[in-house]
């Protein structure tokens, strides 16, 4: 009888956990679904090559493309990515291969901290105190070095207001550093001691044990750390949100305002009065719902990967 | 001299690695000295104790708004963490064995990073448009849906972390698997489960985001959460985006005590599981 009842309660507890593990999977197609019912109507209005290849975004004749805002996003996310990760994996290899053990964990900490802080502090900070830096002193003395050179210049025409793609990558690119830096410290650590020692012993230096055994054994978890944060910085919106000014054109200078997926959304959406605008705006978190989860699955892929070896 | 030719590569290789490490420290130093720097000036007893004074005028302060945040929070975490700590529950100890139970896992561990606005266009369609208005229990849920895969892979690493032994101990003397993990797993597994509940909370403490077409915001004091409700970080970026300089100070100050409270608890977090899980 008692025995019974003991299985009886077991039965009962073990249906409640599997209830609440199956609500990962329910919210995760449930947000798929509601996203894509929501944007039927501008589906079936634009279809799918007329809202993306559109750069016209206006809401009073009620008609909408999504080109700026996604190359917004897109200009955004891999300039910030190509700031952040020779950054991250350099503060990756020097917690791991060379600072003492006591400045391991404060810079580890201080490191993971940088993740801690909200995106709306930076978005604050960004807009307050890095803009007018910005504008009054980075952003002239590079026109004035890196503008002069063919090509290259051409990314930093304009006049310099602070309110840019620029600004808004480098605010990014601090943002995710933690992420690619504590995944690729974690992937470093796996690296079999023996296989470093080895190499020592035959006398190499320490850059080329980390450069020849260190990186090429990580590879996969490094790449992995990549993928994290690039799908961060695809979503990242309030940090972006301010220092970005929304305005929708296709941007021809780094230093030019632009508009994000994610901007867009957050300053438009309690506006948006007609219902094709709204739907609109829900093509557009289809789309960003899309892309962040197909990089973040890629990069758990190559972490899983990484782990298996 | 080839030797000294790669010795000195390697030095300087070395030497940048190190740069790269005080480029991280500097920029959070930067951010943490410039929030205090114009947080301590915003901070008065009148940001706690009253509320906004209409636009423009001096005074006033921001009651509703931390009011707001702290019911906001609190119903989330009560949304979250049970669901979160059962379902890794399944993950860790009825489930293990399954396939599924590897691909939630998967799943939760991608939906930890998909982008929080997404969540609050989500909850915008299915229950501020439904009901017709914004309201604080949107705001809870959006909160609490972005808690659960955070709570749930930590629960189940957590649990993973128990010796399988000390469960056969309990089972020997006969008791059934819910008595084990409840008596025996999850005491073992407190002070993990607690650390990833805190991080938790200091995560989504700071999210904006899906918040603005939730709970939206309110300029007056309310405890009602089934209308809109003021939070903090939305207030943030009504408040830092708006043109009066009293509404910049204001920001600040609540920026102040937002980092304040999330650095705290992220830093009470790694302490208690650095000395839990000390080798």
């Amino acid at each position: 009888m008692q025995k019974q009842r003991g299985k009886l309660k077991d039965l009962i507890f073990l249906s409640i956990t599997a209830v609440s593990a199956f609500a990962v999977i329910a919210i995760s197609i449930g947000i798929f679904l509601v996203l894509f019912k929501e944007s039927l109507p501008s589906m079936n209005k634009f279809g799918f090559e007329g809202f993306i290849f559109s750069t016209e975004w206006d809401p009073v004749k009620e008609i909408f493309g999504a080109t700026p805002a996604l190359i917004g996003t897109l200009i955004t996310s891999f300039f910030s990515l190509i700031l952040a990760t020779p950054i991250a994996i350099g503060i990756a290899i020097f917690i791991t291969e060379i600072a003492p053990n006591f400045l391991k964990s404060i810079i580890g900490t201080a490191i993971e901290l940088l993740a801690a802080i909200p995106s709306i502090i930076y978005g604050m900070w960004g807009l307050f105190t890095l803009a007018p830096i910005m504008a009054n002193d980075i952003e002239p003395f590079l026109q004035s070095t890196i503008g002069k050179l063919p090509l290259i210049g051409k990314l930093f025409e304009g006049t310099p207001l602070g309110v840019d793609l620029f600004t808004a990558s480098i605010i990014l690119s601090i943002m995710i550093i933690p992420f690619t830096a504590s995944i690729a410290r974690d992937s470093f650590n796996l690296t079999p001691s023996v296989l470093k020692e080895s190499a020592y012993a035959i006398g190499a230096t320490k850059w080329e044990v980390v450069k020849d055994i260190v990186l090429p054994y990580s590879k996969l978890g490094v790449l992995g750390g990549i993928g994290l944060s690039l799908g961060r910085a695809l979503g990242e919106t309030m940090a972006v949100a301010f220092v970005l000014g929304n305005l929708n054109q296709i941007p021809k200078s780094l230093l030019d305002p632009a508009a994000t997926v994610t901007v867009k959304l957050a300053n438009e959406f309690t506006e948006a009065d007609k219902d094709i605008y709204l739907s609109s705006l829900y093509y557009l978190a289809l789309l960003l719902f899309l892309m962040s989860f197909t990089i973040l699955a890629l990069a758990k892929i190559f972490l899983l990967k990484a782990e298996r070896k | 001299m080839i030797l000294n030719k790669r010795k000195i590569i390697s030095s300087i290789a070395l030497f940048i690695c190190f740069l790269t490490a005080c480029w991280g420290i500097f920029w959070l130093s930067f951010i943490l000295v410039d929030v205090i720097r114009h947080g301590l000036s915003g901070i008065n007893p009148d940001l706690f104790l009253k509320d906004p004074a209409p636009p423009g005028e001096e005074g006033g302060g921001l009651r509703n708004a931390f009011v707001g945040h702290f019911l906001i929070t609190l119903f989330a975490t009560l949304i979250g963490v049970p669901i979160g700590i059962l379902g890794g529950t399944f993950l860790a100890e009825y489930g293990r064995k399954y396939n599924i139970s590897k691909i939630i896992s998967t799943l939760a561990d991608i939906m930890v990073s998909v982008p929080a606005i997404i969540i609050g266009a989500f909850i915008y369609a299915i229950i501020v448009k439904p009901f017709g208005h914004f309201s604080g229990w949107a705001g809870a849920i959006a909160l609490g849906i972005i808690m659960i895969p955070t709570v749930v892979r930590t629960t189940e690493n957590m649990l993973s972390l128990i010796p399988w032994t000390l469960r056969e101990a309990a089972f020997a003397l006969g008791a059934p698997y819910y008595k084990v993990i409840i008596q025996v797993v999850y005491r073992g597994a407190a002070t993990g489960i607690l650390t990833g509940i805190i991080l938790a909370i200091a995560r989504v403490t700071g999210e904006a985001a899906p918040l603005l077409f939730t709970a939206f915001n309110n300029n007056y004091f309310s405890l009602n959460m089934s209308q809109p409700i003021a939070s903090l970080t939305v207030t943030i970026f009504q408040y830092a985006m708006g043109p009066y300089e009293e509404w910049h100070a204001q920001a600040w100050g609540a920026a102040l005590i937002i980092t304040l409270f999330i650095l705290f608890a992220t830093i009470t977090g790694r302490l208690l599981i650095k000395r839990r899980y000390k080798e």
